[in-house]
């Protein structure tokens, strides 16, 4: 059996603002290396407090449970050194930073994630092919990191970091929202392109068609914070065609409204 | 921080004329210096009562106690003949330049406006003259470096720096100030004239010592679709308080009052400004930041006054400042006077707060350390002001200047 990349183990997540509202309860998902998992669920089901809480953001706390990145507990671990181990999420919803043009934080994430200095050839070289790959224009380098970027623009800038920094872990959320079917095709290809047998990727989506380019491995629903049902690629489509109610019924599951 | 109540004979009418003499300054000179010599006497320490003052405690400062200094001056121009650049000293005895020295200093700061002001008027022995004839520019920006490392311990410098633009003509002017760790205090005087059309920009580049108090009165005077930009950075220095005014007189005039600092330590920065709408149809933008560290604090005190003849016009004033440690402080109050009822627009806008969390955590989640998210999230905060620094490879450097002193400073 291959290395584990990431394991989560009974894992409770509560917003930190308010510790009284736990999103994530009793999560379990275990990655290995070359997988591809996918990780569905309605609405508000907690797939990006999980995402989140897995790349180390302080906006959640974890109650209770552990997250194993590589079979190291990085539980309490800031969220940069996580970086620097290889654990990647490209964020449903990039946050804006006026004023910091991508080349410059990108040349200080590669530093970071390699741990010493960039030469600023090989930098140089290394963004205009991975910005070749997703057919985003070089100016794109220059622009303040997502500040005015169209929605479809920040999902490429998203899957550019991750081509630069090549992580060993990516977790993908919602990345395909907002992209038209070409730039699905052209990131696809581009994620598929970073695809070895060392890493591990965690798709979250909302439907079917990423993952006809990606094909994944597993599929797992999450509903109320667990994951309460896990199955392959059929799963996906079952859920494409049918929705989520025959599931919950099957199961026996209530999905409940939060109120926060 | 208390002084020595040791003052030197220096300030003194007699002494102040004693010194001009000895510098062979003319008599229309010596005239100015006299006036300046006792308002002095008469102007008393601006007290924490006065609103400008409010959070700038100087009551224990005693400018007597600081013997007057001259710092070294340096002139880089490639400015094209005509355009005169150079020491203001010189200036004023110089055949060529003395009646245009003698029309315009002291028309737009008065040296019976305070006690800084009459300090520097009885005391400035060195300082930049630019004056830019009708219709001349310089594609290139000046840079006067105004050196007080070589100065004595405890000493006092007066700068004193006059910039008049003639109709239609264009110059950018980099004033440079630099200091040792000793202490010093600075009482500089900027004054700035743009006549009709003209355009003047002027960066105020502080790079002093650690022990350095800064105290600035810079103030233009803009004529009828002229444009006056001054832009301020502050990195060094222990207190800086820089008052930065237009008077926005001409129809369709703009001015442009821009400043940074970056604090930590206990670095104390006060910045008040002005925009005085006079003209109508005259516009103006106002955009003071600070990013502070250690137990810094920033204060701001900003006035748009938009007079009854200022019909028409626009103004906008911004006050930002990221608190990057638990014990940094900021005191904000944009003020607007708005005297007519016809404006097109007047906004004001203040913050003080930490840097946004999930700016934070994104870079943080791309393997940046806690310090070199901070490194990065300031130097942007800044751009508004670095990305367009006249002259080449300067913006570089003075990011570069932020991230070292981010690299030690307490966050
Ligand atoms: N910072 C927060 N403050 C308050 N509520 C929050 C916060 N973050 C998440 N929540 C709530 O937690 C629940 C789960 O949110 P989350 O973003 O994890 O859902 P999701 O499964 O990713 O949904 P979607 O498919 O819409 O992206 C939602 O009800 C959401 O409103
Ligand atoms: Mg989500």
């Amino acid at each position: 059996m291959s290395e584990s990349i990431l394991e989560i183990n009974d894992l409770h997540v509560s917003i930190a603002d308010k510790p009284e509202l736990q999103i994530v309860r009793g999560a379990n998902l275990n990655i290995r290396a070359g997988e591809v998992h996918a990780l569905m669920g309605p609405n508000g089901s907690g797939k990006s407090t999980l995402a989140n809480a897995i790349a180390g953001s302080p906006a959640y706390t974890v109650d209770s449970g552990q997250i194993l990145f590589q079979g190291q507990d990085v539980t309490e671990m800031p969220a940069d050194q996580r970086a620097c181990l290889g654990m990647f999420l490209s964020f449903q919803y990039p946050t804006a930073i006026p004023g910091v043009t991508m080349v410059n934080f990108l040349r200080e994430a590669l530093k970071a994630r390699r741990g010493e200095e960039v030469p600023a050839r090989e930098f140089l070289v290394e963004l205009r092919e991975t910005l070749k790959t997703l057919k985003m224009d070089e100016s794109f380098a220059r622009r303040y990191v997502n500040d005015g970027f169209s929605g479809g623009e920040k999902k490429r800038a998203e899957i550019l970091q991750l081509g630069i920094l090549k992580p060993t872990l990516a977790i993908l959320d919602e990345t395909d929202s907002g992209l038209d079917v070409d730039a699905l095709r052209t990131v696809s290809e581009g994620i598929n392109a970073l695809r070895t047998p060392e890493i591990g990727i965690l798709i979250i989506t909302h439907y079917e068609r990423i993952l006809n380019y990606i094909t994944p491995d597993f599929v797992h629903i999450l509903v109320n914070g667990q994951v309460v049902k896990s199955g392959d690629f059929s799963l996906a489509k079952e859920i494409e065609s049918n929705g989520y109610d025959p599931i919950l019924a099957e199961l026996g599951i209530a999905e409940e409204v939060m109120t926060s | 921080m208390s002084e020595r109540a040791v003052t030197v004979p220096a300030y003194s009418e007699a002494a102040v004329i004693e010194a001009a003499v000895a510098r062979e300054e003319p008599d229309w000179l010596l005239a100015r210096r006299t006036e300046a010599a006792r308002a002095f006497d008469a102007s008393p320490m601006p007290t924490t009562q006065l609103r400008p003052w409010k959070y700038t405690d100087v009551s224990d400062l005693i400018l007597e106690a600081h013997l007057p200094a001259t710092p070294a001056i340096s002139i880089e121009s490639l400015a094209p003949q005509g355009v005169f650049v150079g020491s203001i000293s010189e200036a004023a005895v110089n055949t060529d330049m003395t009646s245009n020295v003698r029309e315009h200093l002291g028309s737009v700061v008065l040296a019976t406006e305070g006690r800084f002001q009459a300090a520097n008027t009885a005391n400035w022995t060195e300082g930049i003259y630019v004056h830019v004839p009708r219709g001349m520019s310089s594609a290139e920006p000046v840079i006067a470096t105004i050196d007080a490392s070589a100065v004595s311990a405890g000493s006092a410098i007066y700068p004193r720096v006059l910039i008049d633009a003639g109709v239609g003509s264009e110059i950018t002017v980099v004033l440079r100030f630099q200091s040792s760790d000793a202490p010093l205090v600075v009482s500089n005087v900027i004054e700035m004239i743009a006549d009709a059309d003209s355009k003047i920009r002027v960066l105020i580049d502080d790079r002093w010592g650690t022990e350095t108090r800064e105290f600035t009165t810079a103030r233009s005077r803009i004529g009828r679709g002229a444009d006056v930009d001054v832009a301020s950075l502050v990195i060094g220095g222990r207190i800086i308080k820089q008052t930065v005014e237009a008077l926005i007189e001409g129809e369709g005039a703009n001015s442009t009052i821009r400043g940074v600092a970056l604090g930590d330590s206990d670095q104390h920065f006060d910045f008040v400004t002005l925009q005085d709408h006079i003209g109508p149809r005259s516009t103006s933008n106002v955009e003071i930041k600070s990013a502070l560290a250690g137990n810094s604090r920033s204060i701001y005190y900003g006035i748009t006054r938009v007079e009854v003849s200022a019909k028409g016009s626009q103004a906008n004033q911004a006050n930002r400042n990221l608190l990057l440690s638990g014990g940094a402080k900021a005191d904000s109050d944009p003020v607007l006077e708005i005297l007519t009822s016809d404006v097109i627009r007047c906004g004001h806008a203040a913050t003080v707060g930490p840097v946004d969390k999930e700016a934070l955590f994104y870079l943080q989640s791309r393997g940046l350390s806690r310090r070199a998210a901070l490194q990065l999230l300031v130097t942007g905060f800044f751009q508004s002001v670095i990305e367009d620094i006249p002259g080449s490879g300067f913006a570089e450097e003075i990011e570069g200047f932020v991230i070292a002193k981010l690299a030690d400073a307490e966050l």
